[in-house]
């Protein structure tokens, strides 16, 4: 190390001086752009009121966001059924909690597609509770409802269609990569029109879904093909050792599969489902074109009422900083997830 | 003498076009251990891999504790129960625990009770002198740590013949000890044997017999005082010339 003797320290400290200056000038900068926004969203800004006028000119109106927010978390759901709304998210949650649980974290798989059940009979009543049709449902917890419930069944269909692409059988091996390929290529807003307006002429009327259990169903198959792929990749990172091991200890072709190899893939495709599952919550909004109205549509029609006309900049600043913070806190919680599962094995973080 | 413990005729294997094992006879007695020496690319580690139907083969016969490796159904499952494997990479499962590694199959496939395959395996992880590192995961353990928890894991469904392939090749110098230790004392207890090794002293200590492989035959097998000794074909004794140099 002596015979390069560059001064690394001298220039060290140069840098951060110059990064100090950097910073500072930075920070001052963005203070100068930012200020003007604060005053706009913050200090100037209308937190409640009955209707526009209730607003200064200098800020924000967010008084149309406090008085809708009813509409806004849970559409035009019933009143008096919020409760159950509140309920069926938390039926999700329920269903998803054996995530967080390390050993068990596989009894998900059966945990989760019955809680998403459990989610959409409570939403729509099944018999027992009055029907709410789910051209009611609506606001946030449709996007919620809708991406989660989508993210569940797709899962399963996804680990399936990855196995399927590594068959040793060719006609399912092809069939199942044309079929990734060709929904990979589709825009999610083309699938939607297709479940939306095609299928029921295609299908007589009263073999038909509703059409919001058909969007779902089409956003489902959609993700699945984004899953297939992320499985996949999780999949050709378990070393072949590892199947050789089990093989070798007699277990059969599927417990290979069960015990050994998709624990590793799915830790392993982690990182990539969770990204396209946030995704696809943010594309959730997209079914505004089966007539529904989730978080968007809500606000969308808010600004279109006399009371809130030209609040359009307001409602889309709600809708994105909604989607940021869902979004972040996801990927913040997979992230931990991830850690601690590193910790749990023992490996340098 | 009973029947021997595996029985191998004109064994023929292919990659694709390549024949790897060119008519392979071999007859192991029960509690005996093998050492199979050879250049590399002779064919050892396919042997081993054909002998507990990992590889395929597309000639002669194989039978293990007198059961036919091809037979369909319970004769053929049989043979490949009575095989246990020990790989060069260890190949624990980093998802699991030791214990759970050393479980899973007494469970799943022998359908133990868990109370009881834990026991069992704690007993066994005892017998490799890692039980205290029975809840910790493959990554955190050292890697002659994880060569033993492997040798555990394969006992753990009470094979009749251990197969070794290269146990020791992935390991430090200093660790290549504790675990051909513990694969002595299980050759003391009577344990069937096959071992693929480099382990020169491990072969003269431990083996009844050594045999020789190259391009995918047996050229010579013997007790090894007299194989080391003494060797008849001029490719083994050019091969441990190589070693020695
Ligand atoms: N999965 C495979 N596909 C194709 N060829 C293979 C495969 N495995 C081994 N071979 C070939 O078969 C021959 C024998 O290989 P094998 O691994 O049995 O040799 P080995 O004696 O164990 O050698 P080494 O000492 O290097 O481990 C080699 O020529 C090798 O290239
Ligand atoms: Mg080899």
């Amino acid at each position: 190390m002596s015979a390069c003797a560059f001064p690394s320290l001298p220039t060290r400290a140069r840098r951060s001086w110059t990064a100090w200056a950097v910073g500072l000038a930075v920070a001052l900068a963005a203070l100068v752009l930012v200020a003007p926004a604060l005053r706009w969203l913050f200090w100037d800004a209308t937190w409640v009121g009955q209707s526009r006028a209730a607003c200064g000119p200098a800020g924000a109106c967010w008084a149309m966001i406090t008085a809708r927010a009813p509409q806004i978390l849970l559409g035009f759901y019933p009143a008096g059924h919020g409760w159950r709304v509140g309920l069926a998210v938390a039926m999700l949650a329920v269903g998803l909690a054996p995530l967080a649980w390390r050993r068990r974290a596989g009894l998900t798989m059966l945990t989760a597609p019955v809680g998403a059940l459990a989610c959409l009979a409570l939403m729509g009543g099944a018999g027992i509770l009055p029907s709410v049709p789910s051209a009611y449902w609506g606001g946030l917890a449709l996007n919620l409802i809708v991406g989660a419930v989508s993210a569940i069944f797709a899962l399963p269909i996804g680990i399936l269609l990855s196995l399927a692409r590594r068959s040793t059988l060719p006609v399912i091996r092809i069939l199942a990569s044309a079929y990734v390929e060709a929904v990979r290529a589709a825009p999610l807003i083309v699938v939607l029109f297709a479940a939306a307006v095609l299928v029921p002429l295609l299908i007589p009327p009263q073999w038909s879904l509703d059409k919001l259990t058909r969007a779902i169903v089409a956003i489902t198959f959609f993700e699945a093909a984004y899953m297939a792929e992320a499985v996949r990749g999780g999949l050709m990172a378990v070393p072949q050792g590892q199947r050789e091991a089990a093989r070798a200890l007699g277990l059969k072709g599927w417990q290979v599969l069960v015990f050994v190899v998709l624990p590793q893939a799915l830790r392993t495709a982690t990182p990539a489902l969770v990204n396209s599952f946030i995704g696809l919550l943010k594309d959730t909004s997209l079914i505004y074109v089966i007539g529904v109205l989730d978080i968007t549509g809500v606000l969308r029609n808010a600004v279109s009422d006399y009371a809130w006309q030209g609040l359009e900049p307001e409602a889309y600043i709600f809708v994105g900083l909604t989607f940021w913070l869902l979004c972040f806190g996801l990927s913040r919680w997979s992230a931990a997830l991830e850690r601690r599962a590193a910790r749990a094995q023992g490996a340098p973080s | 003498m009973s029947q021997p413990m595996i029985e191998i005729a004109d064994l023929q294997k292919w990659y694709g076009d390549q024949h790897v094992l060119r008519g392979v006879d071999l007859s192991v007695r029960s509690g005996e251990r093998i050492v199979v020496l050879g250049p590399s690319g002779s064919g050892k580690s396919t042997l081993i891999r054909t002998v507990n139907g990992l590889e395929p083969h597309q000639g002669g016969t194989i039978r293990v504790d007198g059961h036919d490796l091809d037979a369909r159904g319970q004769a053929g499952a049989a043979a490949r129960r009575a095989t246990g494997m020990v790989f060069q990479a260890f190949n624990l499962f980093p998802h699991l625990s030791i214990l759970d590694n050393c479980t899973l199959a007494p469970i799943r496939v022998a359908g133990l009770a868990r109370a009881e395959a834990e026991t069992q395996a704690m007993a066994l992880l005892e017998r490799v002198r890692i039980a205290d590192h029975a809840r910790k995961f493959p990554i955190q353990l050292s890697g002659g740590q994880q060569q033993r928890a492997a040798i555990a894991r394969a006992l753990a469904m009470a094979p009749k013949v251990m197969l070794f392939d290269e146990p020791t090749s992935a390991l430090d110098p200093e660790m290549v000890g504790e675990v051909l230790d513990v694969m002595c004392g299980l050759a003391e207890s009577g344990m069937t044997m096959m071992v693929v090794t480099h382990e020169m002293q491990f072969a003269r200590d431990v083996a009844d017999r050594v045999i020789f492989m190259d391009q995918g035959r047996i050229i010579e097998s013997g007790p090894p005082a007299s194989f080391f000794a003494d060797p008849r074909e001029a490719r083994t004794r050019a091969f441990l010339g190589r070693l020695r140099a």
